[in-house]
């Protein structure tokens, strides 16, 4: 089934296929409920953007996803492992097949570019270090950033490569899954485009299955296959940009025609 | 479960094809590593083609290595043999950056590096004692505002700061006043006994307690307790742009931040230095009335008349000094801390570390001065 006519949450295909699988997930705090029985199914391979209005737990979705934050009901299933019912290994084997990219680039600020790419290379390989500082090496230069920034300290860099430093170190394993948490938020439009294309090309070169989030109308066009829209505690709408902009209501509607809407796609 | 990787290389109508099989991935490459390396150095015709057709599984690792032998001698040109998925893409992906890779970034002389670190050191000293000292002034300015207009001071911050670093710093400097007391009259007793005049561990007490060590712990305790924590709470509001906020809103974060903590201090200081001697001479006296025979009446008139209210001013004058001394230091290492965790925690060590030494400073000046004036 290609993205383009996967138009419901919930899919009926072979669960080899899919890269993520939410089903009745429910988030509470407290008294205040996020998410109520949310299904989602993300195919592999495809690109799919995630929107939202403030407060719809776009965030939180995500931390439930990647086993941060325990949903309140529901399960989580990411390439065939039940993220919070598996155990450690299951866990384990998931921490190597996925690459998570955080809003600040959360890069551990006492160590260098390169040794943040290298940390997970030397948690879950038994390479030689020779291997894994070119394999690090390679990652940089492949999210975009010259080889010299290798040595320096993330808070040398600026916003738009501590980003790029971010991405590298979310790739060192070659993930099959990349969480993308608001990854063009505070760059300017040039430095986000490329961003963008960037993403493309890495998706494009590796097969890989992204996860994004974002409120960046020019990624949902470039860069995504799908996207899905939270609202009420639900996926409200799924499907291609253009399906889920024609059929929006309410906040979303509001969100595409609005004038950055408008400017961004036309 | 992946598929050990497996190379050969065969000669094909006369020149060398490298012929990969299993699944090369950053999981798989490891042992064949060893292998690879000697290849790129050894002599004779290398293989500038390589057949994918067996190939399972391949990353970006798997690609590079592979590429490293080929590139070894070709510059960089090789051909594909086979259909594969994914192999195409990811030799051509990573042989565009495969040459940068590894390459140790200018390694420095030991030489240079430890000339740069002198270098940087004394800079660094002269560079934080002239900014030390231009804090001191911008806060004594802003100091003098303050109490040219009472209205201006934030009262609410300097009560907090007040019953934070001093009205809770209350028992563990008295304890420790008690304790220093009676060590003071446990030694007084045993050395002054074997010249038969135990009598003046009074004296001993007396002296040692309201001159220097009643203000000297307090210091030290505050200087630990308060300005780590003075340096934490501002340097963590750098970090959020809290202080740029308050330039751009028009507050003077001097005002706002330096002046209520200096404010607290010369206030809490001397009361807390108060209640360090209180403590001290409790504690002398506990020992020397219960070891000694020594009547409370004896011990008081001696302290009266052989120690007196000189003694007791002499400690208490150090006071402001050294509350001033120490909440400057803390405020200043905060403002100082830079956008990052490292230098929020070196700003924390910094403040403490140099809080203490100009306490040790000062007290050597009011030694030499004291000394001067006969006190």
């Amino acid at each position: 089934m290609s993205p383009s006519e996967a138009l419901t949450p919930t899919l009926d295909i072979d669960e080899d296929l899919l890269a993520i699988r939410l089903r009745g997930v429910a988030n509470r705090f407290g008294p205040v409920t996020i998410h109520e029985n949310l299904d989602l199914d993300v195919l592999r391979g495809e690109t799919i953007g995630i929107v939202g209005g403030s407060g719809t737990g776009k965030s939180v979705l995500l931390r439930a996803i990647i086993g941060l934050r325990r949903p309140t009901e529901g399960s989580v299933t990411v390439l065939g492992h039940d993220v919070w019912e598996d155990g450690p290994n299951g866990r384990k084997a998931l921490d190597a097949r996925w690459g998570v990219m955080f809003q600040d680039g959360a890069l551990f600020s006492n160590l260098t570019v390169r040794e943040n790419v290298l940390v997970p290379l030397r948690e879950h390989t038994q390479l030689p270090e020779k291997l894994i500082t070119e394999i690090a090496d390679l990652k940089i230069l492949m999210a975009g950033l010259p080889i010299d920034t290798a040595m320096k300290l993330p808070a040398e860099l600026s916003g738009g490569m501590r980003k790029r430093a971010a991405l590298a170190r979310a790739l060192a394993l070659d993930p099959d899954i990349l969480f993308l948490d608001e990854p063009t938020a505070g760059l300017d439009p040039i430095t986000a485009g490329r961003f963008d294309e960037l993403v493309n090309e890495l998706k494009e070169t590796l097969g890989l299955t992204i996860y994004l989030i974002t409120h960046d109308l020019d990624t949902l066009r470039d860069a995504c296959d799908r996207v899905a829209a939270l609202a009420g505690g639900k996926v409200a709408a799924i499907g291609p940009l253009d399906y889920v902009r024609e059929g929006a209501t309410g906040w979303l509607a509001d969100y595409f025609s609005g004038p950055r809407g408008r400017a961004a796609l036309g | 479960m992946p598929e050990q990787a497996q190379f050969e290389i065969e000669m094909r109508a006369g020149a060398p094809v490298l012929v990969v099989s299993g699944d090369w991935t950053i999981h798989t490459i490891g042992e064949l590593d060893d292998l690879l390396r000697p290849l790129r150095q050894q002599d004779g015709p290398k293989p500038s083609k390589v057949d994918v057709t067996k190939l399972g599984d391949l990353d970006t690792a798997g690609a590079y290595v592979i590429e490293r032998i080929l590139d070894a001698n070709q510059g960089g040109r090789f051909e594909i043999e086979g259909e594969h998925r994914a192999a195409a893409r990811l030799l051509v992906e990573v042989t565009k950056h495969a040459k940068e890779c590894g390459k140790p970034v200018k390694p420095e002389g030991v030489v240079t590096m430890l000339l740069e670190r002198i270098g940087r050191g004394l800079v660094n000293v002269y560079n934080e004692t002239l900014e030390t000292l231009s804090f001191l002034g911008e806060t004594v300015f802003a100091l003098g505002r303050a109490i040219a207009n009472p209205k201006r001071v934030r009262w609410l911050p300097t009560f907090a700061v007040a019953e934070s670093a001093g009205l809770n710093a209350v028992p563990i400097v008295m304890t420790l006043s008690f304790f220093i007391g009676a060590v003071i009259a446990f030694m007084g007793k045993t050395i002054l006994s074997g010249f038969g005049a135990t009598i003046f561990t009074v004296e001993l007490v007396g002296f040692a307690v309201l001159r220097e060590f009643g203000v000297l712990l307090t210091a030290i305790i505050l200087a630990g307790r308060s300005d780590s924590s003075f340096t934490a709470q501002i340097g963590s509001m750098k970090m959020t742009q809290e202080i740029d906020a308050m330039r751009i809103l028009g507050l003077d974060p001097i005002e706002m931040l330096v002046v209520p903590r200096v404010l607290a201090l010369l206030v809490m200081f001397p009361i807390l230095t108060f209640l360090a001697m209180v403590a001290g001479i409790a504690g002398g006296g506990l020992v020397i009335l219960t070891l000694m025979d020594i009547s409370p009446t004896l011990f008081l008139s001696r302290i009266q008349q052989n120690v007196g209210a000189t003694q007791f001013w002499a400690g208490m004058a150090k006071a402001p000094a050294f509350a001033f001394v120490i909440a400057i230091i803390g405020c200043r290492q905060g403002l100082n801390v830079e956008n990052d965790v490292i230098s929020l925690g070196q700003n924390t060590t910094a403040s403490v570390v140099q809080a203490l030494f100009m306490v040790i400073i000062l007290e050597a000046v009011f030694a030499l001065l004291y000394m001067e004036l006969g006190i």
